[in-house]
């Protein structure tokens, strides 16, 4: 953390926007959610509004619910054994994504996640973009071309790999592979980008390069993420939820909730008192 | 407090107890060696010979004929069935002085091709069931009851007794489908008595993929059968296929259960000089395992009879250390390669 | 999702058709997966069922097989058979006590005419013991062909009895077995007479008996002496089973099954009487295992602790594989290779000097359980050493470290720490190597001799080095021969059902222990 703090002039501290007080539609609500790994209750009744186009960040201690509750948007939990959704809904547009007759494989691709561990196909970069488009059944050379463009740039790691789009995609840096993975989420043009602890394995000067992309991404799209790094929540995040044993303890603005915490267990956790 | 002169290897019984468990370790290695000397050397004499090419095409490519000996003009002599007949064409010789020993002359070409066919269908029905079912285990199933069902049959079907196999495999595909001794019997018997190490080796390696890639892909919106295709069996492959190497060795090592169900001792016809081609996987075939069974049970150990005895065993034996040890090779490389 | 409003720009709309399509395309690709999983499941339950299905019809033919052996008489005949064979055995255990006496005397410095000479009066007493039986196996003789015409007619009768169920409890009885078996038990005064002047002779033979020489021929002759008085003993005993049996006493279902499981006899294809009993293929199976798995898991297991705690890795990465190599040996390579190179090899050991203080070398078989057990040995090795290198392996290493900084040297460690540890799984790697022993057909079917007996076990260890026949290779050899359907096939079947559930245990067993080994090592 030290090193983070000596190198402010290397993170464009993002301008966290003046809340909104505006009535704006949220495009995620998470309604009086709970959810369990077999007996093991791990949501405990979450409500939660994410509004479009900006960040929302969860944080809290090691096995609060925050990663649970991301893989719970895309469906990711749907791989895990045991894993049931006990009561309550979350909407994506005002659609239950559990109803039975919602196609899980076109919601995930409207809701990218990119992971924890950089995981890159061992592909060459370019199949590693392409994947996404061609498993939706895009064929045509020049589409597929000018989508990995886009999304390279858009990840802004187009100038570092444009020369070498034929190598391995494991080839590149840790911070690289993980601007890689959130070039392919974006390949398919998805609405929304979950984020685990995107950088949890990266070193500073690829945590702010990928800080900074964030900060871009969010013109485009609705960004949720994961972090275990409050200076990141509050560096890059509009929103900040904050998890503990599963319940939702507090959410609101970033601001107000590192400045100006309600609740005691927000601030000791912020604080550094716990955790 | 600290003893001197206790050095690296340690007390008196320490050394002889190490020093017998190093004895009882090098004892099997030499059991298994002077096995594989005996029969090598004692087969080279079959299968190579002293003047180019130094290899015995004639045993390899030929079919068992029954050989005879006789002493002919003071000298003793040996022939194979055909040059016999014709030599007698042409010669006087009374038949009571002649010996014949089947099987001794002649090679075991029917054989070899016998076998490779065998282990063709068999390991290409063993890996398209068992690898399907693999990814069934490892991609697609939960841990409910039924699979744990599929795990406990899988486990038990390994411990079956070839012999049992080759039972079933008569009960079932011989007499109750009615394919009488045929090579899709044995086919299937052989098969489903590999399945499961062809399983277990298959679930193995589709494990050894990272869960990353599949979620990766999943999150790009793939469906579980694409992610499967394109991010799971590509890097599964290679190590599916060179476990299930081991599998062909087993396969073409057992006589158990290919001895009711595909094996004859002695066919004249090649497999494929069959009328139709629909009538070819309903043939017998002459195997290896089951040629050396023959002549090693059914014709006197002597000078004569050595030859083909060894010299089949040997060939087999190379055979399936071959294909152990390309396993062995190649599941090295496999492993260096793929390191996640 | 269709009716979301989509705010980006949504990908074409043609693969989101192709991807509504795939639903079902992907439940019929889950569905084929699936259903080559299960083939595991059906395949064990074909087992099972085809075993059961062409090995059950084995009982009722077994019985109809015994109830003929009644109800013709066969069973009367053999009880006399016994009784003449048992005085043929004597004649030869006699025969024994010559040449232990001719040895004797020869050492004694007799040449072999004097010898054969002094030893004139015990030939008398000798063949006159054995014409005193000559009579009773005469009569045995005669009934023989009465019971086995009357057999003959009775299979003929009922169209092959050994196909088909049972009908009813007792099988009809055709007026001419009737009257044939009448005439077989009218014998018996003529048995009567027979035992009585054979008793007689026996004993007149026995008042006065040969002098012998030698002490260890005296002290066989005395054991002969000793038998026969006990055999004379038995012989109102007999009369009276003779006297008490009944061609209509029912023969119980129960009968067929305790008749497969205990009979010590297997005997096939003979004109007289086909007895189907598992008991010596079974004892065969389990010697042959006993010795393979008293060679296997010494130097399976010691094998193992070498190379996981004291080789240096050189070695290691050169003996593992070469074990595993063993592994992949074909069975009946080995086979062979016991037949050419191992008996004879243990025959000729067992003819050596050094081995004369043996009582059962030197060997007559070069064939013999042992033969078998020894190469069979050879192919566990690898499996229990595999298994065990990887429990010995998968010991913690806190362990072993905590066994060193306590003081503890290597061997004190690899002692009391790290093979206690492991010792479930070492049990579980032991009892795979049985099942694989157990089930194993090529090397016994070459090897094991195949006579189908249950050793003499009077000889002891000797024992071990008698040829016998095994439940595997009793299906080998025999199945390629037998009518398909006989009673004789569906018997083959009922050895492979109790090969199957007995390696079924076995596995389960092993199972059982592997899952405690998990556990006990966290």
């Amino acid at each position: 953390m030290v090193t983070l703090e000596k190198m402010p002039d290397v993170i464009s501290t993002p301008s966290i926007p003046p809340a909104t007080e505006a009535p704006q539609k949220a495009q995620i609500e998470i309604k009086d959610f709970e959810f369990a790994y077999g007996e093991n209750r791990v949501l405990h009744s979450v409500n939660l509004q994410i509004l479009p186009r900006a960040v929302t960040a969860f944080i809290g201690p090691s096995g609060c619910g925050k990663t649970t509750l991301l893989r719970c948007i895309n469906r990711m939990n749907d791989l895990v054994d045991s894993a049931r959704v006990e009561r309550g809904e979350i909407l994506i547009d005002g659609i239950n994504i559990n109803a039975p007759e919602i196609d899980v494989v076109d919601l995930r691709r409207r809701v990218g996640m990119v992971f924890q561990k950089s995981n890159p196909f061992p592909k060459s970069i370019y199949d590693n973009i392409a994947y996404g488009l061609r498993v939706a059944g895009v064929t045509k050379r020049s589409r597929i071309n000018e989508a990995v463009e886009t999304s390279l740039r858009s990840a802004a790691l187009w100038d570092e790999v444009k020369d070498r789009l034929d190598r391995s995609g494991l080839s590149l840096s840790g911070g690289q592979q993980q601007r890689l993975c959130i070039a392919r989420a974006l390949a398919v043009e998805p609405e929304i980008i979950l984020m685990d602890e995107p950088c949890s394995a990266l070193d500073p000067i690829a945590t702010a390069r990928i800080e900074e992309l964030i900060h871009e991404l969010k013109t485009q799209y609705t960004i949720v993420i994961v972090t275990h790094n409050m200076q990141q929540a509050s560096r890059c995040s509009d929103f900040t939820g904050f998890f503990y044993l599963g319940n939702l303890v507090e959410f609101a603005n970033t601001a107000k909730i590192f400045s100006n915490p309600t609740r005691r267990q927000t601030e000791d956790y912020i604080t550094g008192r716990f955790g | 407090m600290i003893a001197h002169g206790k050095n690296a290897t340690g007390s008196m019984p320490q050394r002889i107890v190490f020093w017998c468990l190093r004895i009882a370790t090098y004892f099997v290695l030499a059991c298994a060696t002077y096995i594989f000397l005996d029969i090598t050397i004692k087969g080279s004499r079959a299968v190579f010979i002293t003047h180019p090419p130094f290899v015995n095409f004639a045993f390899l490519s030929q079919a068992p004929e029954t050989l005879y000996v006789f002493d002919y003009e003071g000298k003793k002599t040996t022939m194979g069935d055909r040059e016999f007949r014709e030599w007698k064409t042409t010669h006087q010789i009374d038949d009571a002085n002649v010996t014949s020993v089947a099987y001794s002359a002649g090679g075991i070409w029917p054989c070899i091709v016998g076998t490779a066919l065998l282990v063709i269908g068999s390991m290409t029905f063993a890996l398209l069931v068992g690898i399907s079912s693999a990814i069934y285990l490892s991609e697609y199933s939960r841990n409910g009851r039924l699979v744990r069902l599929v795990r406990i049959a899988i486990l038990n079907l390994a411990g079956v007794p070839s012999i049992v196999f080759g039972l079933f495999g008569f009960g079932l595909f011989v007499i109750f489908f009615g394919w009488n001794v045929s090579l899709l019997a044995g086919w299937f018997t052989l098969g489903l008595m590999v399945l499961p190490a062809i399983i277990t080796a298959s679930e193995e390696s589709l494990r050894a993929v990272p869960q990353g890639l599949r979620e990766g892909s999943l999150a790009l919106g793939a469906t579980q059968w694409q992610t499967i295709r394109k991010n799971v069996l590509p890097y599964a492959l290679p190590g599916i296929l060179t476990s299930s190497i081991l599998g062909i060795a087993r396969v073409a090592g057992e006589t158990a259960p290919i001895m009711f169900t595909a094996a004859y001792a002695v066919r004249d016809t090649m497999p494929w000089n069959v009328s139709k081609w629909s009538e070819f996987p309903f043939q017998g075939v002459m195997a290896l395992p089951y040629h050396i069974y023959v002549v090693s049970s059914k014709i006197p150990q002597n000078e004569y009879t050595a030859r083909v005895q060894y010299g089949a065993a040997f060939v087999f034996l190379a055979l399936v250390m071959l294909i152990a040890l390309s396993s062995v090779l190649l599941r090295q490389r496999v492993r260096m390669r793929l390191q996640w | 999702m269709n009716g979301s409003t989509v705010t980006v720009t949504s990908p074409p709309a043609a693969h989101k058709v192709a991807a509504r399509g795939g639903r079902t395309g992907e439940a019929l690709i889950r569905l084929f997966f699936g259903g080559n999983a299960i083939i595991a499941v059906v395949v064990l339950v074909l087992i099972t069922l085809f075993l059961f299905r062409e090995g059950f019809g084995f009982f009722g033919g077994n019985l109809q097989n015994l109830r003929v052996y009644r109800s013709g008489g066969l069973e009367y005949v053999d009880i006399i058979r016994d009784q003449a064979d048992a005085n043929s055995a004597l004649s030869r255990a006699l025969s024994d006590v010559r040449v232990k006496e001719l040895r004797g005397l020869m050492q004694k410095g007799r040449s072999l005419d004097e010898a054969n000479g002094d030893l004139g009066a015990f030939d008398q007493f000798a063949t006159a013991f054995s014409d005193a039986g000559t009579d009773l196996a005469g009569l045995v003789s005669d009934l023989t062909d009465q019971a086995a015409a009357v057999k003959e007619q009775t299979m003929l009768g009922s169209g092959a009895a050994s196909v088909g169920p049972e009908d009813g409890e007792t099988p009809s009885v055709t007026p001419a077995v009737a009257a044939t078996v009448e005439s077989i038990r009218a014998s018996y005064p003529d048995y009567e007479r027979i035992t009585a002047t054979m008793s007689e002779a026996l004993r007149n033979l026995l008042a006065n008996p040969p002098a012998l020489t030698t002490p260890l021929a005296q002290e066989a002759f005395n054991r002969v002496n000793e038998k026969t008085r006990e055999y004379l003993a038995a012989f109102p005993a007999q009369a009276e089973r003779l006297r008490a049996w009944d061609p209509a006493k029912p023969v119980r279902w129960h009968q067929a099954i305790t008749a497969f499981l205990f009979d010590q006899r297997w005997i096939t294809a003979s004109f007289w009487q086909d007895w189907y009993g598992i008991v010596p293929l079974l004892v065969g199976s389990i010697m042959v295992s006993i010795v393979a798995l008293i060679l296997a898991v010494p130097f399976g297991v010691a094998s193992a602790i070498y190379v996981s705690e004291i080789a240096t890795r050189p070695e290691q990465r050169l003996i593992k594989p070469y074990i595993e190599f063993i592994a992949a040996i074909p069975s009946v390579v080995l086979g062979f290779f016991g037949i050419a190179v191992v008996g004879q090899a243990i025959r000729t050991a067992s003819e050596s000097t050094w081995f004369h203080w043996v009582s059962f070398f030197p060997l007559s078989e070069r064939l013999n359980v042992f033969t078998a057990g020894a190469l069979l040995g050879l192919m566990a090795v690898p499996t229990i050493f595999t298994l065990s290198e990887d429990a010995l392996r998968n010991v913690p290493r806190g362990f072993k470290e905590a066994s060193y900084a306590l003081g503890a040297n290597r061997l004190q460690t690899i002692g009391r720490v790290i093979v206690p540890a492991s010792l479930s799984g070492i049990m579980s790697a032991i009892l795979l190597g049985l099942g694989r022993v157990i089930g194993e057909t090529m090397v016994v079917l070459l090897c094991a001799g195949n006579r189908i007996a249950i050793p003499d076990f009077t000889q002891g260890l000797g024992a071990f080095f008698q040829p016998v026949h095994t439940m595997t290779g009793i299906i080998a050899q025999e199945m390629g021969e037998v009518v398909r359907g006989s009673i004789h096939y569906r018997a083959l079947f009922m050895v492979g059902l109790v090969l199957f559930a007995l390696t079924l245990l076995i596995n389960l067993a092993a199972q059982r222990i592997a899952a405690r080994y998990r556990m006990s090592i966290g």
